[in-house]
């Protein structure tokens, strides 16, 4: 299997809580250490990423946090600025529009626009090249948000398409639609835990996004993976002490319903499967997004 | 008799509200109140946004949906427990309840052209809040018919706390925004919407039409003068949504996971229920692990040496996220004086049978503890 360093944009989703933003740190990290210029995007939320990594925050401002890795949360305000201006060309003009009091309100009930400026403001890195012609940005990481919002948000540029009339706004969604659903661009990787819901979310995102938005999966990550420890002798020796009878019991049925998920998302997404075991570390930083890199070498890198 | 804070709330609030971050178990803990409050006697009726079917299957239905539906006596009986009044559940179905909603309050007239157009499903969809607010509108109508002595209301996840909690002025801002007035109230005088519009204010609109293109500003102006026609039916719904969620017989249950990394939110949510002077009846830290006792310890010593090292390894990894789980909670009871904490220990597997659920409602209660 090719990695994904062929692919320049990575769309990480997930359901909520499964470690989506774990999982673009330690993509972003890959890439970076792979000598690809990185920036990882996160969308309007409480930065987890570059905390992860133990930076600063980078806040809406694309960020440089170490070599060759670079960050940004990107969120409507400063996006539909950085639009308008480039729409506009002029603060002047700019500010006597958006900072209209009447503008402002009917930007708010614009279908879309919120998530229209989010998403080209992404589409923009993706397509910026520096002065000597390269791209500015190699590789871009996307902690999308989660299922259905992920599947909004991703689908803005189509229904906007059929849906608007002719005009800058369907110009722009256009060319964002035209970079999605290229498959030499654009790879989408989903995230899951070994359990029902999360396995149940992975499949219905991995469908919306191939029929809606036509971005293909390029592999799924099972997050917190319970490997096989116990065996069914073990179990009946440990009849006879019910307390840890239990315990040993629990991390069986995790690790049993590892093997169910990894084999229920591999036959229904056709793509390749990579466990993350479960960490347990003190804390959630650096080190824990080393080891989680680890485990998605050959995810990045390719077989070799 | 129950000794948490959750007794007295299922015992006399008639709307208990749980919010929480996406994944966290906030359905099981509503279904768990709603069955525990019919248990005790009380019709309860439980609203839930995207249950897992089998938690349907768990009450005896086969599926849920966005009618109520009654859970019938046969599904308790692995409990061993008869209900003393009806468990009632249902999945709130968002676009319906918002186009139920706007045949309610649209005139006759103005329905069709309302629900079909485009700036309608921005409205019902896209606008911040818009979800939050569709499934609190529903518990006010539910509340309002009086069928039931308790709602007990799954909300969806929530990307930004501020937007469940400012859902109704944000609805109510969209009707009576006076920007909006100053620039239709010419057109509404003369009974139609054209240009005029662009004439009135000049180049400021010319620019924004660069934005969006001159056709979408005047289909919004279009929609704005047929939703003119239900402001009031509107506005009166939304002031008695917002008066529902500061009411004294409401009660928020803010439910959140003890992972260190999920705490932020679950801070920041209660700061902003308490500044909107809300009630948060209690913190439900769910999936806590328990610290590994001495005494298994002591057990595990006495197994066989390959034995024996798997089942410490496993001590001392749950042992890592207690310690964990102990920390978090210990940071979240201190940033948040005064509301109870009630923990909920991670079982086995995922709880999804009326077994589970009741397991769950006695830690909740307080019948459990660890």
């Amino acid at each position: 299997m090719a990695g994904l360093l062929d692919k320049r944009l990575w769309v990480v989703s997930g359901k909520g809580g499964v470690g989506k933003s774990t999982v673009a740190a330690a993509l972003a990290l890959r890439s970076a250490r792979a000598g690809r210029r990185t920036l990882v995007c996160e969308v309007n939320t409480q930065e987890r990423i570059s905390r992860f990594l133990e930076h600063p925050t980078a806040g809406p401002e694309v960020t440089l946090l170490e070599e060759n890795l670079w960050a940004v949360d990107v969120r409507p305000q400063e996006a539909m600025r950085e639009y308008g201006l480039m729409v506009l060309r002029f603060e002047a003009l700019y500010k006597t529009v958006f900072e209209n009091r009447l503008v402002r309100y009917f930007l708010r009930f614009i279908p879309s626009l919120q998530e229209l400026v989010l998403l080209g403001k992404i589409m923009y890195h993706l397509q910026e090249k520096l002065p000597d012609g390269r791209w500015r940005f190699d590789t871009i990481v996307l902690d999308a948000p989660a299922t259905g919002h992920a599947i909004s948000f991703l689908s803005v540029p189509h229904v906007l398409v059929q849906t608007v009339p002719q005009g800058p706004m369907s110009r722009e969604a256009q060319k964002m639609r035209d970079l999605l659903v290229d498959p030499a661009v654009t790879a989408a990787v989903l995230v899951a835990l070994p359990e029902e819901m999360p396995v149940n979310e992975a499949l219905e995102l991995h469908a919306a996004l191939k029929d809606k938005v036509h971005i293909r999966t390029h592999a799924a990550v099972l997050n917190q993976a319970i490997p096989e420890r116990f065996t069914e002798a073990d179990l009946e020796a440990l009849a006879g002490h019910p307390e840890l009878h239990r315990v040993a019991q629990a991390n069986h049925d995790r690790a049993s319903l590892t093997v169910l998920a990894g084999t229920k998302l591999e036959r229904n997404l056709h793509a390749p499967v990579f466990n993350v075991p479960r960490l347990y570390l003190p804390t959630f930083g650096r080190d824990a997004i080393e080891q989680v890199m680890g485990h998605l070498e050959a995810l990045v890198m390719g077989e070799k | 008799m129950s000794t948490t804070a959750l007794g007295p709330a299922l015992a006399r609030k008639r709307v208990l509200i749980c919010v929480g971050s996406g994944g966290v178990g906030k359905t099981t803990v509503a279904a768990t109140l709603a069955l525990r409050a019919a248990v005790d006697g009380r019709d309860s009726l439980v609203c839930t946004i995207d249950p897992a079917k089998r938690l349907a299957n768990s009450l005896g239905l086969s599926a849920l949906g966005n009618a109520e539906t009654q859970v019938p006596a046969s599904a308790l009986e692995p409990l061993g427990v008869t209900a003393r009044a009806s468990l009632h559940a249902m999945m709130l179905d968002m676009k319906q309840t918002w186009d139920d909603l706007i045949t309610r309050v649209a005139p006759p007239e103005q329905r069709e052209r309302i629900l079909a157009n485009r700036f309608y499903q921005s409205l019902s969809t896209a606008l911040a809040g818009s979800q939050e607010y569709i499934a609190m509108e529903k518990v006010w109508e539910l509340r309002r018919k009086g069928e039931y002595e308790l709602v007990v209301l799954d909300t969806p996840p929530t990307a930004h706390a501020l937007d469940f909690l400012d859902a109704p002025n944000r609805v109510l801002d969209f009707l009576d925004n006076e920007a909006a007035k100053w620039l239709l109230a010419p057109a509404l005088k003369a009974g139609k919407l054209g240009l005029s519009l662009f004439n009135r204010s000049g180049y400021v609109l010319r620019a924004l039409s660069k934005f969006t293109g001159t056709e979408m500003l005047q289909e919004l102006s279009s929609f704005m003068l047929s939703l003119s026609g239900m402001n009031e039916g509107f506005r009166e719904r939304a002031r008695g949504v917002r008066a529902l969620l500061e009411d004294a017989s409401t009660g928020f249950v803010l439910v959140t996971s003890p992972h260190p990394e999920r705490m932020d939110e679950a801070i920041h949510f209660s700061t902003l229920l308490k500044q909107h002077r809300m009630e948060v009846v209690a913190l439900v830290v769910n999936r806590v692990h328990p610290l590994p006792t001495e005494a298994m310890w002591a057990d595990a010593a006495t197994l066989t040496p390959t034995r024996r090292a798997k089942v410490e390894e496993t001590l001392r990894e749950l042992q890592v996220l207690a310690e964990q789980d102990g920390r978090g909670i210990a940071q979240l009871q201190a940033a948040c004086p005064g509301i109870p904490l009630i923990q909920v220990p991670r079982f086995g597997l995922d709880v999804h049978d009326i077994t589970s659920l009741w397991q769950t409602g006695r830690f909740l209660l307080g019948d459990d503890t660890f």
